[in-house]
């Protein structure tokens, strides 16, 4: 009994550290690396500075785009080749195989989750999807880790999502949701404009001083802090970031969500942001795959082509790990609606840039794309794939408030020797 | 009515106890017309006539209108409600046990009384969700009734905006969400069952054990839907089971022995156990992991699937698919198959991989209780039987949970945390143990009735008095000297905007019920004609999609034609469940539901933003501000600064901020109204229940 209650003991120090840490984090975004218990440099070596992580929701299809095989398996898709020797791409795909030379495309993807929620769950999270805990994506993780970089734009984005969080980790590392690429950031503009607003913000202050030196909680303070850095956003040009009709060369990226997604997320990394998701759906395949991937796959194709030969020209691809992610394949077989199924037992993701060696195939599956064959890579491999080359480091355990220990990817085994 | 009149029954019986555990109980003072006075507690109306009990213990039976006015229209709402003197009684018992223990630790006794209009804007929030109008604040604010707090209190207890705010508070801590995420089965009927189960103030206990003995679909059963939320998840369901009805959170010991606990993870799949036989669907044997047994297809319901499937290509010429009529069709027949029954052929069975104490791996896990007593089995499914012993006043641990949970509500802090997971032992270290140990057995005397329980809490002085001025830290203990300083729930936010957007009349306004779906589903695949089930399929087709969430049926005629509900100047609990991302809820920290108790009351930048500029701040303060319309007819300055203090703040301005107000009328005319407005909404007191 003794031993049961030194251990509630501990459990209840550290939860009040946290409790601490999290108010004094949850004051802004100018606040960062000095209440992280300790200070952590990224590892020596890493090049990726940035992520731009594209998330295909749905389940992109394997064989009709990065793992081409013969046969009855392709249905009425074809294959090309790239300038790349032995590296083979779907036809609809032809501006990504012009640049195979920056991509290391993983062919061994494999996974359990054949179910779509729990699939992407693992997938943008590196963990199971549990009903009791929710866990943090890349953002919060990355910021978690190497603590925040940013002054006034936050460290990570997700768009094509209207809600974001930051799991069992402190709220302020949520990432900013950005439901529409196109819509920019909501309620940013000012109802009254000049002297007024200003009279507006003065009043306000003013009458809320009363209230915030009566109650001494961290809560209160920490709204002041918000309308400072909100005001602080509306008087600067930092909300420009999220306005792409800015940009010259909009149709280049295609003019659908994806496209602009990616647009918006250079823009982001451009500016300082660290991490952009951009996560885009459509690709659940049940149904005349045929029809499907003419669809998808040429805005896919434009996007990312688009995406790696802006960073390039920026100077910006050294510096920004772009990975291509889903939560499973399609069946090879086609279905009786000349559909595909959902297959976790195989797929493909993509990595480029961020030190990257382009130009490779990992991994690889048997000649129907059933069955991985070497080099398998689960979800958990995958994301610390990326967390290598954007230098984590993957054994810091860091404890939820319920004393449960995570680290980033759950301890999966990076794939060290995609970087040069 | 029927839980109330069991409630005086039960409170009767238990009088003696009672009153021996409260020494001061107390009878009201009736007044009669004649200005005679007595002193009686009441019982009940029975016709014409009020039924008292005497001080010397004697029954009296008196005619109505011997009453004045005030103390007729008292006993309706007494009858509505329960009798004062008990609950008076018991909140004075609750006041004695803290104060007891607030001196014991060096404190003098609680904060100070919380003035009037603090008061109003406090129960308004925590009792109906929202804040009180500038009308409503007045009413308060000028009665002259010595017991115009408790009169309001009950009041509000009774009105529309109490089921509504319970609803969010259970929405969070049931994790309801109008998809169960896997099946394309919609749960808006088993929303709008929790809404009906709290407007009718349904005891707890009976929602609970509705809730666990469910059979059926959501549509001919909506509270099937609590087990159908987590298909494909049963062990975290299980887990959610542990964390809101026992408060005890056991998911570690899914995998391995709990650490800190004495639980193994051979008790973790006893106790799952309860649960091992529970088949979800007709078409398949098996919840996935909770199941070793048969997952192949059985013969009969399935049968049915697809006879029906053939005989509508026959008759009705459904087209193969790729089609997208039979794609409906296919989704039709599907979700008419998710199906709680039990099923004794499956079993629990640990994992393969098991590593803890208390079994092997693969073996056959019986069902067996975690904590307290032996559960009975004779004559009783396994969930009824674990229903059974969850709730018996044996298990003192579920009034327990429920008590904690709902003080937490009143006080913003629970007597022992997290509400969802402690142990016995935190329990005896409570800061406030003789208090919890009262409450607990309030919770029991009330018989889960919710609605008279805070109705105790909330005529208590520790409710009723200033918030604590500094935050206490979580791992100090709380006396409870008064409140904490709590930042509006999300809902109460939002609810709170659309009275200030709406007017009062917002508590009466209904969303979309679930009601089309709930007929389509509500068939019974064993004695259906295919006609019968042909015809829901054609409601079905007509509403596929987004459209059938927003389908409201008539109770009346009960024809399939439906009216469409798309206004989304809602309260919280009538809107989709939860309310859509990027809504003005979800930026405002709602739970998406994934996890149990997941609201987040943190602040964050696009909060301001909506606040700063969004549609309901630009309605009240932009060019044809609300605020400076409804405060048209105040003639000064003065009057028209405090109109706006009790529209926004529902408080008295200090002479500070009065004149700070009258200068910018002063100044600006009708633009410094609204440029106070947006200053009050935009200072964080507005956010915050002190």
């Amino acid at each position: 009994m003794d031993h049961i209650a030194s251990l509630a003991g501990n459990d209840c120090q550290s939860r009040r550290l946290f409790m601490e840490m999290s108010a004094k984090l949850s004051l802004g975004v100018s606040l960062s690396v000095p209440f992280l218990p300790k200070a952590l440099k990224a590892q020596d070596g890493a090049k990726a500075k940035n992520l731009i992580y594209i998330y295909l929701s749905g389940g992109m299809t394997h064989l009709d785009t990065f793992d081409p095989k013969r046969g009855d398996v392709m249905g009425n898709s074809e294959s090309i080749d790239s300038p790349v020797d032995n590296m083979k791409f779907g036809s609809l795909l032809p501006g990504l195989a012009s640049q195979a030379d920056k991509l290391a495309v993983i062919n061994s993807m494999t996974s359990t989750n054949g179910a779509h929620e729990q699939g992407q769950y693992i997938m943008r999270t590196g963990y199971e999807k549990r009903a009791t805990i929710v866990h943090p994506t890349v953002g919060p993780w990355v910021e978690r880790l190497l603590g925040k970089r940013g002054e006034t734009l936050p460290d990570s984005v997700v768009i094509g999502r209207s809600t974001s969080n930051a799991g069992f980790m402190e709220p302020a590392l949520s990432p900013l949701p950005i439901a529409d690429p196109s819509g920019g950031v909501p309620n940013t503009d000012r109802i009254v404009e000049g002297d007024r607003f200003s009279r507006r913000m003065e009043m306000a202050s003013k009458l809320g001083q009363q209230f915030t030196e009566k109650f001494r909680y961290a809560g209160p303070d920490s709204y002041v802090e918000y309308y400072q850095q909100a005001n602080q956003l509306l008087n600067s040009n930092a909300l420009s970031a999220f306005d792409i009709s800015r940009e010259s060369n909009q149709a280049d990226y295609g003019m659908n969500r994806l496209g602009q997604g990616c647009l918006l997320a250079r823009r982001l990394v451009e500016n300082g942001v660290r991490v952009v998701e951009v996560i885009s759906g459509g690709w659940d395949m049940h149904v005349g795959v045929d029809l499907a991937t003419r669809s998808k796959l040429p805005e896919l194709d434009a996007a990312v082509s688009t995406l790696l030969k802006d960073l390039e020209s920026r100077g910006l691809l050294e510096t920004t790990l772009v990975a291509i992610g889903t939560e499973f394949g399609r069946t090879p077989d086609l279905n009786m609606n000349d559909g595909r199924d959902h297959y976790p037992a195989a797929y493909s993701c993509v990595l480029a840039g961020g030190g990257v060696k382009g130009g490779t195939v990992y991994g690889s599956t048997d000649g129907a794309g059933k069955k991985v064959k070497s080099d398998p890579m689960k979800p958990e491999d995958f994301l610390a794939t990326i967390g290598y080359g954007m230098g984590l480091p993957l054994e810091e355990t860091i404890y939820s408030p319920t004393q449960r220990p995570f680290t980033f990817a759950n301890h999966g085994e990076p794939a060290t020797k995609l970087f040069g | 009515m029927k839980s109330h009149l069991r409630n005086l029954l039960f409170r009767l019986s238990l009088s003696v106890v009672l009153i021996s555990v409260c020494s001061s109980i107390e009878a009201r003072e009736w007044t009669s017309t004649d200005g005679r006075k007595m002193k009686a507690i009441f019982l009940g109306i029975e016709g014409e006539k009020f039924r008292f009990k005497l001080a010397s213990g004697q029954d009296a039976l008196v005619p109505a209108d011997r009453f004045i006015k005030a103390d007729q229209e008292a006993a309706q709402r007494l009858a509505l409600i329960g009798d004062d003197s008990y609950t008076m009684a018991s909140a004075r018992q609750i006041d004695g046990l803290l104060a007891k223990q607030l001196k014991a630790n060096g404190y003098s006794s609680f904060n100070e009384p919380l003035p009037d209009d603090l008061f109003v804007r406090r129960v308004y929030l925590d009792i109906t969700g929202r804040i009180p109008t500038r009308e409503e604040f007045l009413e308060f604010a000028e009665s002259a009734r010595e017991d115009k707090r408790q009169a309001l209190i009950d009041e509000l207890l009774l009105s529309p905006g109490y089921a509504s705010n319970m609803f969010n508070y259970f929405a969070d801590m049931y994790r309801l969400h109008a998809s169960d995420f896997n099946n394309g089965v919609r749960m808006d009927p088993y929303m709008q069952w929790w809404r009906d189960q709290l407007k009718a103030n349904r005891p707890y206990d009976e929602i609970v054990v509705d809730m666990l003995v469910a059979e059926g679909n959501v549509g001919q059963n909506p509270a099937a839907g609590f087990i159908l939320r987590d298909t494909g998840m049963e062990f975290d369901a299980f887990s959610n089971f542990g964390q809101v009805m026992l408060g005890i959170d056991i998911s570690c010991a899914q995998c391995h022995d709990h650490p800190f606990e004495e639980w193994t993870q051979g008790d973790f799949y006893q106790m799952a156990a309860f649960f091992g036989n529970t088949q979800r669907s007709i078409r398949r044997y098996g919840g996935g992991m909770m199941s070793g047994a048969v997952t192949t297809m059985p013969n009969a319901p399935d049968n049915w699937q697809r006879q029906f499937q053939e005989w509508a290509y026959e008759e009705k010429g459904v087209a193969p698919p790729p089609d997208n009529t039979s794609n409906r069709f296919r989704f039709f027949v599907s979700a008419l198959g998710w199906n709680v029954t039990d099923n004794e052929t499956l079993e629990t069975v640990l994992p393969h991989d098991f590593i803890g104490s208390g079994g092997k791996p693969n073996e056959v896990a019986r069902p067996r209780t975690l904590v307290g007593a032996a559960a009975k089995k004779g004559g009783m499914t396994r969930r009824e039987s674990v229903a059974q012993w969850l709730t018996a006043p044996e298990n003192p641990r579920f009034a327990l949970v429920i008590a904690n949970r709902m003080w937490d509500r009143a006080f913003g802090r629970p007597l022992v945390g997290p509400v969802n997971d402690f142990s016995d032992d935190m329990v005896t270290r409570a800061s406030q143990v003789e208090a919890l140990k009262f409450v607990t057995r309030e919770m029991q005397r009330v018989d889960y009735d919710l609605r008279e329980f805070m109705r105790i809490l909330y005529n208590t002085r520790a409710y009723q008095s200033l918030a604590t001025s500094e935050e206490p830290d979580w791992a100090d203990a709380y006396y409870f000297q008064g409140p904490i300083l709590r930042r509006m729930r999300a809902e109460q936010a939002w609810d709170s905007m659309m009275v200030l957007a709406n007017g009062s009349e917002i508590d009466n306004k209904t969303g979309a019920d679930g009601s089309l779906y709930k007929k389509i589903l509500n068939i019974d695949f064993n004695t259906a004609s295919n006609e019968e089930v042909w015809e829901h399929y054609e409601a079905w087709n007509s509403n596929y999609g987004g459209r059938v969430a927003n389908a409201v049926i008539s109770k009346e005629t009960g024809d399939w034609s439906p009216t469409y509900i798309s206004d989304s100047q809602l309260r919280a609990s009538e809107l989709q469940q939860p309310a859509p991302a990027a809504s003005m809820l979800d930026t405002f920290g709602q739970s998406d539901r994934r996890i149990t108790d997941d609201h987040n009351y943190d602040g964050s930048v696009p909060q301001v933003f909506a606040l700063m500029n969004g549609s309901v701040t630009r309605q009240l303060t932009g060019s044809s501000s609300k605020v400076v319309y409804d405060l048209e007819d105040l003639d000064g300055p003065d009057d028209k600064v405090r109109g706006v203090f009790f529209t926004l703040l529902n408080r008295f301005p200090t002479d500070e901020e009065l004149k700070l107000g009258m200068g910018m009328i002063e100044d600006y005319g009708d633009n410094g109204i609204s440029d106070l407005a947006w200053a009050l909404m935009n200072s964080p007191e507005f956010l915050y229940i002190q």
